[in-house]
């Protein structure tokens, strides 16, 4: 068995985990970043939006603050978020922002004098100011009061990420890039470090750490349609429930996109109906103001999400061999419109569909985007139930975003929660010990090699891993998708029963030799069951909506049963999670209130009962 | 359309013994707006799950998924199945080292490229939490980004003749990522120490200006000028010491 | 690390025989190509009549620039040489990759470098024995080089060394602009197009005179 041991253990190379490794490695402990691919090509590398950080330079963020910033963020929460974690986030935005800057970032800065801008596809000019000039600035972004997201051209998430890898390259922090991380090695109590795949070669290695940090994203993969990259699959949240102390906090808050295209899920903006753009059925009949009159294709996401699923339900979208889908279409925007304001969604069109929008419909589906549950921790980023081990990022249920992130709070979450929980990891480090227990790691070293043994030797079965996968799409989308209901939500949770004992049972159809990627499913695809049946089972015991989760058969948000947070964790040989539950939010800043857009009824906290 | 298309994909793992490097056929029924991110996961859930391949993103901009398509570097999640003929080759990209079929190790490579070049800003200043940023013009930033864009797909590396003879090339991609520190005004890195990092044969006076790496970066950054320019830069920067002492500027 | 900069204890610092070497090899390049074109002014010129020929060559002789420029000359093409050759792949296995990757990516510039390659060797032989049978038979006159033309050996030489060197020198002059920048991106193919336009103009020029040589009359 190789041996590999650092202080600090990041699994996940993204935004979070170098982040913190960088803040580790700055303060004199030696680091080691595990990921699936480059360090660079992490997920985060493909945010082209922005992040949001109440700097308030360019004029239309003027009289912003860290307060107005906490506001939108508790609204946008629909009030499940951690209040006391929402402070402490806006408040460190402006210097995360200012600190990639020094780091190398190239945010785009403010331009004095008279400028053009759109607010809901509408042109209007504005002005920026003189001493204003060479600041970063800022653009707009949904659900928020100003304009208060900072970006670089249309790849924010690549130069954020690229500067921090560079950083973490000049500070020393080694990235064991093409590794998964199989197991987490702990007794209960102390986590110590992982079991961890080469991917290069497929050995199994045994990490020990001091502080283990999960960095791993988000697991947008348990869902057949989802615009994260196809390696999200929720590795470090599986480690971590198989332990079966830590847990998984809201794991059934699960954001949809509208519009992600047809077959390959890559995100187009909300851009394109903000300006005018509208959806069409099989028929090319346009049905949102049937459903929306008011508002029709410019309602909040959730809702025209729901409302083209509960469409497409009717059998009236568009047959593919990709699956049903809708139509958006931006061709009477017009040439100029299309080829300069919305140049992205030109470009994704032409490369990745080969049509051109200009004359040709693009095919959309509501399409899984963002997962505000996770690995739960405290304020610092300790996970419950283990020592030693830490979160941060999307992986992370920290719990800034509760029921629903703002687009622009996950990147800038990403590397604030990245600083201070570093900060915190490096307290942790500088003032704990641990001991590693060589059986510990003897006996999770083995559980993980005779899972490959077996798996090698044909010994479980021979149920394809593909079909299981396959199964669990088909399952979750029904019931734990945009629109939720008792009674599919049931049907879901039954059937995902089925496949996690099914995924016990898995074969190889090839030899499994080396870095075979049909042995990574086959280890993983269980797990990924267990995610899934976590998300489904959340949502079937939370009788209420929030967020973007949305009950039809509870339609209301009910803050006198419900102001709370899901934790599960999974005891061993059981085939469902324990769920637990536990306050929203220790501290009020702001009561619980309307949301100001989404609309809906809310049955208010009772006043005793709410701390 | 309802091509059937035929797939000559490159197979070799070197973790099995009993594995001799071959070109393996396999045939697909072509759909709408197919990508080779499509196909490859189709062949690989329908015919032969061992195939090796990597893809991250599938939205051109991590730059997992490079590998040489009918002879050329590409990104094959950008590459549409209707723009190809109906017989596609695949290779993985030469000059980085084999994983497995079309997967190659591009991290190790690019990781010792960081330190050889000291891919980050050199500044003596340290961060001051409680200060206004620095200010800086929004066409500079904008500038920087350009060369920022390059996702380290490892194509213009790999279609570089130079660089496939001679290992210790540096490859436009790491003169490139050179050229970006040179605009950016954080870097306090003098020519002198510049020239030490790209001023060898093995640096920009190794490139003899085969200008594929031009040709075949899916990002379109600008290499031909970022080498052109830094070759002049280093080139001057060399006989500077040959002026008499008053003309010298540093 | 080379063991020399070990043995010094002295940052590793690559020097600046490389950037030297780099102005060298461009600067004689391009001297070759302007000693090129006046060659052509000079040997061209048989077409107007072989008196303006012997007159400019005569020139030449009066001043010494044929006796002393002549050597000058063949060792500016000796270092260029020296210099270029130091990107030929000699090794097998370098030339090996070299066409595998030229035949894979079927790309043009790189197909030029080839092409510069290949012709440089040709060069080096046959521009060395032209030179040698030349300067070592001076003074040049138009009769001279007709009667040696007329021979017929010495038209094959010229008609394949002709394109070789045009090739070579037109490829060469690409090569400078671009590796050096003084064409950019954005005019690179404009000017792709005009240097292909001249080489052929020249190989035309060349093979005219070649012809205009044979149907001289040798007295
Ligand atoms: C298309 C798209 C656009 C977005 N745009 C925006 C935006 O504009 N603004 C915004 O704020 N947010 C945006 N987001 C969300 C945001 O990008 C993510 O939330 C954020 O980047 C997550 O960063 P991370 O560091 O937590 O994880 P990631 O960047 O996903 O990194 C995860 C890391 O973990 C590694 N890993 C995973 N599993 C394992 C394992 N088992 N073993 C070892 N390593 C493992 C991976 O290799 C990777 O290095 C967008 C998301 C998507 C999908
Ligand atoms: C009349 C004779 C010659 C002329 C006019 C000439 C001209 C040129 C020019 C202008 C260049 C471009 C220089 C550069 O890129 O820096 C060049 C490159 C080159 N020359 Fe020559 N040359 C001549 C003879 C030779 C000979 C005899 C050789 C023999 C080996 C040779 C080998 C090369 C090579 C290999 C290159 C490519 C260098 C590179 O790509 O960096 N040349 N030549
Ligand atoms: C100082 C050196 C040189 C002198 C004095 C010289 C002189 C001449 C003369 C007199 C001719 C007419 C033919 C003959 O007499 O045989 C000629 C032709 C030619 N020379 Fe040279 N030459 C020199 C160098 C070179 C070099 C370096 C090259 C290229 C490598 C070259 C390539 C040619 C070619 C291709 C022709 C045929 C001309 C045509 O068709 O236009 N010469 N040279
Ligand atoms: S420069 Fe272009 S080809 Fe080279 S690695 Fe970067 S993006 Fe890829
Ligand atoms: S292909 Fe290679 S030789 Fe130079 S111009 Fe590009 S790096
Ligand atoms: S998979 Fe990311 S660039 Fe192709």
């Amino acid at each position: 068995m190789q041996i590999i041991q650092t202080d600090l253990l990041c699994i996940g190379a993204g935004l979070a985990g170098e982040r913190v490794a960088i803040e580790a490695a700055g303060n004199g402990f030696s680091v080691i970043c595990l990921s699936l691919v480059p360090a660079r090509r992490s997920h985060s590398s493909a945010a082209q939006g922005g992040m949001q950080a109440a700097l308030g330079n360019c004029v239309m963020g003027e009289g912003d603050s860290p307060d107005v910033h906490f506001q939108d963020t508790v609204k946008g929460s629909d009030w499940g978020c951690d209040q006391e974690v929402a402070r402490l986030f806006v408040d460190g935005g402006p210097i995360a922002m200012r600190q990639m800057a020094f780091w190398g970032v190239p945010w785009n800065r403010v331009v004095p004098g008279e400028h053009t801008y759109y607010k809901g596809g509408k042109p209007f000019t504005a002005i920026e100011k003189q001493e204003k000039e060479g600041l970063i600035t800022a653009r707009n972004f949904g659900g928020t009061a100003k304009w208060r997201t900072c970006y670089t051209s249309d790849g924010t998430g690549h130069a954020v990420l690229y500067t921090l890898d560079n950083k973490a390259a000049q500070m020393g922090v080694e990235v064991h890039d093409k590794t998964e991380a199989v197991a987490l090695i702990h007794d209960g109590e102390t986590c110590m470090g992982a079991i961890v795949r080469c991917l290069k070669t497929g050995e199994l290695r045994a990490y020990l750490a001091r502080a283990t940090l999960v960095a791993t994203g988000g697991f947008g993969r348990i869902y057949r349609e989802s615009t994260n990259a196809v390696i999200n699959d929720g590795g470090g949240l599986i480690v971590a429930l198989d332990t079966g102390v830590a847990m998984l906090g809201n794991m059934e808050a699960v954001q949809f996109h509208p519009t992600g295209i047809v077959p390959t899920d890559i995100l187009v903006t909300e851009g394109c109906r903000g300006d005018g753009g509208t959806l069409l059925d099989v028929n090319e009949y346009r049905f949102m103001p049937d459903y929306e009159p008011e508002k029709a294709e410019l309602a909040s996401r959730d809702v025209v999400s729901r409302r083209m699923t509960e469409h497409m339900r009717k059998g009236l979208g568009v047959k593919s061999a990709y699956g049903d889908h809708l139509w958006l279409d931006i061709r009477h925007l017009g040439e100029k419109h299309i080829r300069h304001n919305l140049r992205e969604v030109d470009e994704i069109c032409q490369s990745f569909l080969g049509r051109d929008p200009l004359y040709q419909l693009i095919p959309v589906r509501p399409t899984q985007h963002y997962s505000m549950g996770g690995l739960r921790t405290n304020k610092d980023g300790a996970a419950y139930g283990l020592k030693g081990l830490f979160s941060a990022g999307e992986a992370a249920c920290w719990d800034m975003h509760g029921f629903n992130r703002l687009g622009g709070n996950s990147l800038a979450e990403t590397i604030v929660a990245g600083m201070i929980v570093g900060g915190k990891v490096v307290e942790f480090l500088a003032g704990t010990d641990t001991v590693f227990k060589t059986k510990c790691v003897r006996e999770a070293f083995d559980a993980q090699q005779g899972r490959i043994d077996r798996l090698l030797a044909g010994q479980n079965g021979a149920e394809s891993a593909y079909a299981i996968r396959d199964a669990m799409f088909d399952s979750i989308m029904v019931g734990a998708g945009i629109f939720r209901n008792g009674r599919d939500l049931d049907e879901c949770v039954k059937t995902l029963q089925v496949l996690h004992e099914r995924a016990g049972r898995v074969g190889l159809r090839s030899d499994g030799l080396g870095a075979n990627p049909e042995q990574a499913l086959a280890l993983k695809i269980q797990g990924m069951v267990k995610l899934a049946l976590c998300v489904a089972y959340g949502a079937l015991m939370r009788t209420e909506s929030r967020g973007a989760h949305t009950r039809e058969d509870f339609p209301e948000r009910n803050d006198r049963d419900w102001l709370s947070r899901t934790l599960a964790t999974w005891k061993d040989g059981a085939d469902l999670p324990t769920l637990h539950y536990e306050p929203a939010t220790q501290t009020f800043e702001i009561p619980p209130g309307d949301r100001g857009y989404g609309g809906g009824k809310i049955i208010p906290m009772q006043t005793e009962q709410g701390r | 359309m309802a091509r059937t298309l035929r797939f000559n994909i490159f197979r070799y793992n070197p973790r099995n013994p009993a594995s001799v490097a071959h070109m393996r056929e396999y045939s697909l029924g072509e759909t709408e707006s197919m990508t080779l991110f499509i196909a490859l996961n189709r062949i690989r859930e329908e015919q032969d799950p061992s195939l090796q391949f990597d893809f991250c993103c599938r939205a051109g901009i991590c730059g997992a998924c490079a590998m040489v398509v009918n002879g050329k570097p590409g990104l094959a999640c950008h590459t549409k199945t209707k723009d190809m003929p109906g017989e596609i080759s695949l290779m993985p990209l030469p000059f980085f080292k084999l994983v497995g079929d079309l997967s190659v190790d591009t991290g190790s490579w690019f990781r010792g490229m960081y330190q050889k070049v000291e891919s980050w800003v050199h500044t003596s200043k340290t961060f001051d939490p409680a200060a206004e940023e620095e200010r800086m013009d929004n066409e500079l930033a904008e500038k920087i980004y350009e060369l920022d864009r390059c996702i380290e797909c490892g194509c213009c590396v790999a279609a570089c003749g130079t660089a496939l003879m001679r290992e210790d090339f540096l490859g436009a991609v790491a003169l490139n990522r050179v050229a970006r520190f040179l605009i950016d005004p954080r870097d306090e890195r003098t020519e002198k120490e510049y020239f030490d990092v790209v001023g060898s044969d093995d640096g920009v006076f190794g490139c003899m200006g085969l200008l594929a790496c031009e040709d075949v970066c899916p990002k379109d950054i600008p290499l031909q000028d970022q080498l052109g320019m830094l070759r002049r830069k280093m080139a001057l920067a060399a006989v500077r010491g040959m002026l008499p002492k008053f003309l010298r500027k540093d | 690390m080379s063991l020399s900069t070990i043995a010094t204890h002295r940052p590793v610092s690559p020097g600046l025989t490389a950037a030297y070497l780099d102005w060298l090899q461009m600067l004689t390049g391009a001297a070759l190509i302007l000693f090129m074109w006046c060659h052509m002014i000079l040997v061209s010129s048989v077409i107007v009549g072989p008196g303006v020929m012997n007159a400019i060559a005569g020139f030449f002789e009066f001043t010494y620039m044929a006796q002393l420029g002549g050597p000058a000359i063949f060792a500016v093409f000796l270092v260029h040489f020296v210099l270029a050759s130091r990107k030929i792949p000699f090794r097998t296995a370098e030339q090996k990759v070299m066409w595998a990757n030229a035949k894979r990516l079927e790309h043009k510039d790189t197909w030029l470098w080839m092409v510069q390659a290949a012709t440089a060797m040709v060069i080096l032989v046959m521009g060395a024995i032209h030179m040698w049978v030349v300067l070592t038979d001076l003074p040049i006159s138009a009769a001279k080089s007709a009667a040696r033309i007329q021979t017929g050996w010495w038209l094959l030489f010229y008609l394949c060394l002709l394109p070789m060197v045009e090739l070579h020198v037109g490829i060469g002059l690409y090569r400078i602009a671009v590796k050096w920048g003084f064409v950019g991106r954005k005019d690179r193919s404009g000017f792709k197009v005009k240097e292909n336009s001249i080489t052929y103009i020249f190989i035309g020029i060349g093979v005219l005179t070649l012809i205009r040589f044979m149907f001289l009359a040798v007295k």
